[in-house]
């Protein structure tokens, strides 16, 4: 900074500097700000909150348009943690924005139904969609299966020597991971489902063990292509993509059974359009909804949709039952608890 | 006529005041106060459930104490960098100034996955380190405590630079030639004329780092959890994962006073009257240190620094955006130009960029000039509550992001304000969380310039307008373009305000890249983070050229 502010040349140049700087700014503003997109409002909208990758989401809800040119879906897409947290703020100013809700995260549904904050809807299309995968009195219905699987880096484990079952799992210690609960929703679904069926003891198994825990799925599966671990618990779709991309990995299907996160959609209580969510809702769970599902390699939730190719479908997995009630009445218990023994 | 002098000042004050009202006061109380609700009843079972239990004891002294650490590892890395590039006839000086400032463009989260990728176990750095040496395990481990604060450092040394780098620039060489000619060595120069100097500037720059260490989410949930090392505010998202609404507002209750106390305690460091003022309207033109036989020693080691620090953990984020997944083996066959090609076509991406563009741009401006208003209210005017308004305007540093986005939503989403929802309540959130930077920067500043020089223009009949557009803002110059540029950078990547502010349309770069690496998509959200950082160079490399080097990072 040689130039001083009483050098009159240099201080004429500063000032054109600032003006031609001023008016980039305002320029930008013009351009970019959010006057210069107003544009005519849509003859309907639906505000979908999802947890659904934001890609697939995009082209689910473009495919949805095309077919009902008269409605459009605006999406919001952030991880269940903070949809949930937006989910409590809105509701302290005056209630839910969104019309429509689709998150990885089953409990937060029981939790909704419970404040009667969601919108009773039994679509045409759940006949096909099997009893354990939908609310009775359809305040939500599985949109999409999820599954936690143990995968394994087949460069580190021949897949001969990889576990075939859960109770294997924290046997490989240190070589092993798994997300966190208390960040995400369907490790959450997890930890209670192994609670409610066997306790504590596998957990305080693997802490003696050192298996690591890390964040959430999507961490866990990078650690695991990355060769910081053999074996991961994690979500089938994100191995499936990266098998995809040619990383050596694979999935095995625990005997005791996969955890299957229905990912549910449900409408809120406060919608201006349930005409339009009710589509989408339809659209979610017709055939043609799950066909596109399927083609992004996501496992269909009705029976007559057949899986992705070499996935097995609904119907064949062996699934371990969630006590969903339950854990969401013993939340917080599950959650200390997990964090007393896995995390202290 | 003095009369109407004082009226003027105070008008400015209101409108200061008004404006740290609306963004930063207002929309903290009214999280504070739900703090104390328990189902819409006043209760204090939130602040019970923080003091009863161990692990929240823990995180607040782990914060504390990684806090501290990394603000003086800060503050010794900063002044001697700043220092080198600054006063002393180092080679290149301008671009190693521009590539150390560079890193701090990357969001914190994908830093903290950069030196992942680097020194953790399967790490490129780490492998090869382990070639040479044909050790079983590096002696290092990323997931610990050390790891946090290595990566803080590294991420929030560049505060205490570019504030130290602005304070040496204006300082006052006269005073040191007096010593010198007086016949004081160059180590009792440095010791007794410029360390003091620039004392303000140091322990400004120390204090927003030590309160960005504290308040960081991105570090420690990356590198932590696999030590089962917890800070305040990783339990915090917890207590939003639960959700327990109390809980998280009562724990950033203690992480605002943390940083209340910090900041007071800077605050008592710096009392003193015209200590500090060391622009007096001479002529100063600092002079450069001979480094003569140390000259091209001392680059090497700078310029390896620069390498390690800011081309190392981008050469390793661009690597990734090149790969087909992040672990590919480095050959030929994984390498592939998809993921750029995708976010090419990726028409939110680009919304995302515009988007991000204009909001850092204005939040940078307008903190700016709110930033000068307040600091010279404080530091030169010193009219009665200044003192309050700059202490009012510096709070929001403390409180970790997640609050201020539910803060804004509790506070601008009800008529007749209803921001919710459109670009203008993320801008707000942003001036709420980058005013702070533009406070304490140019407070040390101003705290160089000399009352004298006010005084003049003030005898010589200039009225407030004219006195703050004639000799406060050009003296400030150097250190608000530093500010704005640390505005600037960190808001273009922001993510934990946005992507609870965010809707359909309003997305930002943080957010996009946050939701690709969240869904799996690692390498997409590389290959965007590298679009950003070559924008940024070449956006800042342009306005060098056009500024004459008045202006760019």
């Amino acid at each position: 900074m040689k130039k001083r502010a009483f050098d009159p040349a240099a201080s004429r140049k500063v000032r054109s500097c600032r003006r031609a700087f001023l008016l980039l700014i305002a320029g930008a503003a013009l351009a970019f700000g959010p006057d210069a997109r107003a544009q005519p409002k849509a003859p309907s909208r639906v505000l979908l909150y999802t947890s659904v990758p934001q890609e697939l989401a995009t082209q689910f809800a473009r495919a949805f348009e095309k077919k009902r040119p008269d409605i459009k879906v605006e999406i919001y897409r952030a991880g269940s943690t903070e949809v949930g947290a937006k989910l409590a703020a809105e509701r302290e100013v005056g209630g839910i924005r969104a019309d429509l809700l689709w998150l990885a995260d089953a409990p937060i549904y029981y939790e909704l139904r419970r404040r009667g904050e969601l919108l009773a809807y039994v679509s045409p299309e759940s006949k096909a969609i099997p009893a354990d995968l939908k609310d009775p009195k359809g305040f939500f219905t599985a949109g999409r299966l999820i599954n936690m699987i143990i995968a394994v880096n087949t460069e580190l484990l021949p897949l001969a020597q990889a576990p075939r079952s859960w109770k294997e799992f924290p046997d490989f210690g240190k070589r092993a991971v798994m997300g966190n609960p208390l960040y995400s929703g369907s490790n959450f679904v997890t930890v209670a489902a192994f609670v409610h069926k066997d306790g504590w003891g596998w957990f305080e198994r693997a802490r003696a063990k050192g298996v690591a825990i890390v964040r959430g799925n999507s961490e866990a599966a990078s650690a695991l292509a990355g060769k910081e671990f053999a074996i991961a618990m994690t979500l089938d779709y994100i191995i499936t993509g990266l098998i995809r991309k040619g990383a050596p990995l694979a999935i095995v299907w625990p005997a005791e059974g996969a955890i299957s996160v229905p990912s549910p959609i449900a409408i809120l209580k406060g919608t201006k359009n349930p005409e339009g969510a009710k589509a989408f809702v339809d659209y979610v769970l017709s055939r043609e909804g799950q066909e596109f599902l399927v083609k992004q390699e996501v496992i269909p939730v009705r029976g007559d949709v057949a899986p992705p190719k070499g996935q097995p479908s609904a119907a064949q997995i062996k699934f371990l039952p969630i006590p969903y009630e339950w854990a969401a009445e013993n939340a917080s218990a599950i959650r200390e608890r997990f964090e007393k023994i896995m995390l202290q | 006529m003095a009369l109407s002098r004082f009226d003027r000042r105070y008008l400015l004050m209101g409108a200061a005041g008004l404006f740290v009202l609306l963004v930063v006061v207002y929309p903290l109380w009214q999280v504070f106060y739900r703090s104390f609700l328990d189902a819409g009843v006043f209760s204090l079972k939130s602040y019970r459930k923080v003091f009863s239990h161990p692990s929240y004891y823990r995180a607040l002294f782990n914060s504390v104490w990684v806090s501290c650490a990394t603000s003086l590892l800060c503050m010794l890395l900063g002044t001697l960098l700043a220092f080198l590039v600054v006063r002393t006839d180092v080679p290149f000086k301008r671009s190693l100034r521009s590539l150390l400032v560079l890193p701090y463009a990357l969001p914190s989260f994908f830093a903290a996955i950069s030196w992942i990728q680097l020194l953790g176990p399967q790490g490129y750095l780490a492998r090869f380190f382990l070639h040479l040496s044909g050790w079983e395990a590096a002696p290092w481990n990323i997931y610990s405590a050390g790891g946090i604060v290595f990566v803080l450092t590294v991420h929030y040394f560049i505060l205490v630079f570019i504030t130290v780098a602005g304070a040496l620039e204006r300082m006052d060489a006269s005073l040191e030639e007096a010593a010198r000619a007086s016949g004081a060595g160059t180590y009792r120069i440095m010791k007794e004329i410029t360390l003091p100097l620039v004392l303000p500037a140091i322990l400004a720059g120390g204090l927003l780092a030590f309160i960005g260490a504290l308040a960081n989410f991105g570090i420690p949930a990356l590198l932590g959890m696999r030590a089962r090392f917890f800070v305040l505010t990783t339990s915090i998202y917890y207590a939003l994962a639960i959700p327990d609404f109390g809980l998280a507002t009562a724990l950033s209750g203690m992480l605002v006073a943390v940083a209340l106390v910090s900041t007071a305690l800077q605050f008592g460091l710096q009392k003193g009257e015209g200590r500090y003022t060391v622009i007096s309207g001479k002529s100063v033109h600092p002079s450069e240190l001979r480094l003569r036989s140390m000259r091209y020693p001392l680059f090497v080691c700078v310029a390896l620094f620069v390498l390690l620090i800011s081309i190392l953990p981008i050469v390793s984020m661009v690597l990734t955006a090149l790969l087909q997944y992040w672990g590919a083996p480095l050959r030929a066959s994984s390498f592939t130009l998809h993921n750029f090609a995708y976010v090419a076509q990726f028409e939110t991406a680009r919304r995302a960029i515009a988007n991000s563009f204009f909001l850092a741009a204005g939040a940078a401006t307008a903190s700016m000039f709110v930033g000068v208003t307040i600091s010279y209210l404080h530091v030169k005017a010193k009219l009665p509550g200044s003192r309050a308004l700059d202490f009012l305007a510096t709070l929001p540093y403390a409180v970790p992001h997640t609050v201020i986005a539910i803060a804004m939503i509790l506070a601008w989403s009800r008529p007749p304000a209803s921001l919710y929802g459109t670009l203008w309540i993320i801008l707000v959130a942003y001036l709420a969380v980058y005013l702070p930077f533009a406070v304490r920067t140019t407070h040390s500043t101003l705290q160089q310039v000399h009352n004298s020089l006010e005084e003049a223009a003030r005898v010589s009949g200039a009225r407030l307008f004219a006195r703050m557009r004639d000799v406060i803002v050009p003296l400030a110059r150097p250190g608000m373009i530093a500010g704005w540029v640390l505005v600037f950078l960190p808001a273009l990547r922001e993510l934990t305000v946005s992507i609870l502010l965010y809707t359909h349309e309003t997305e930002t770069i943080g957010v996009v890249v946050y939701n690709l690496q969240d869904a799996g998509y690692r390498e997409i959200a590389a290959a965007l983070a590298s679009i950003v950082m070559a924008l940024l160079i070449f956006g800042s490399v342009a306005i060098r050229r056009l500024t004459g080097g008045v202006a760019g990072i």
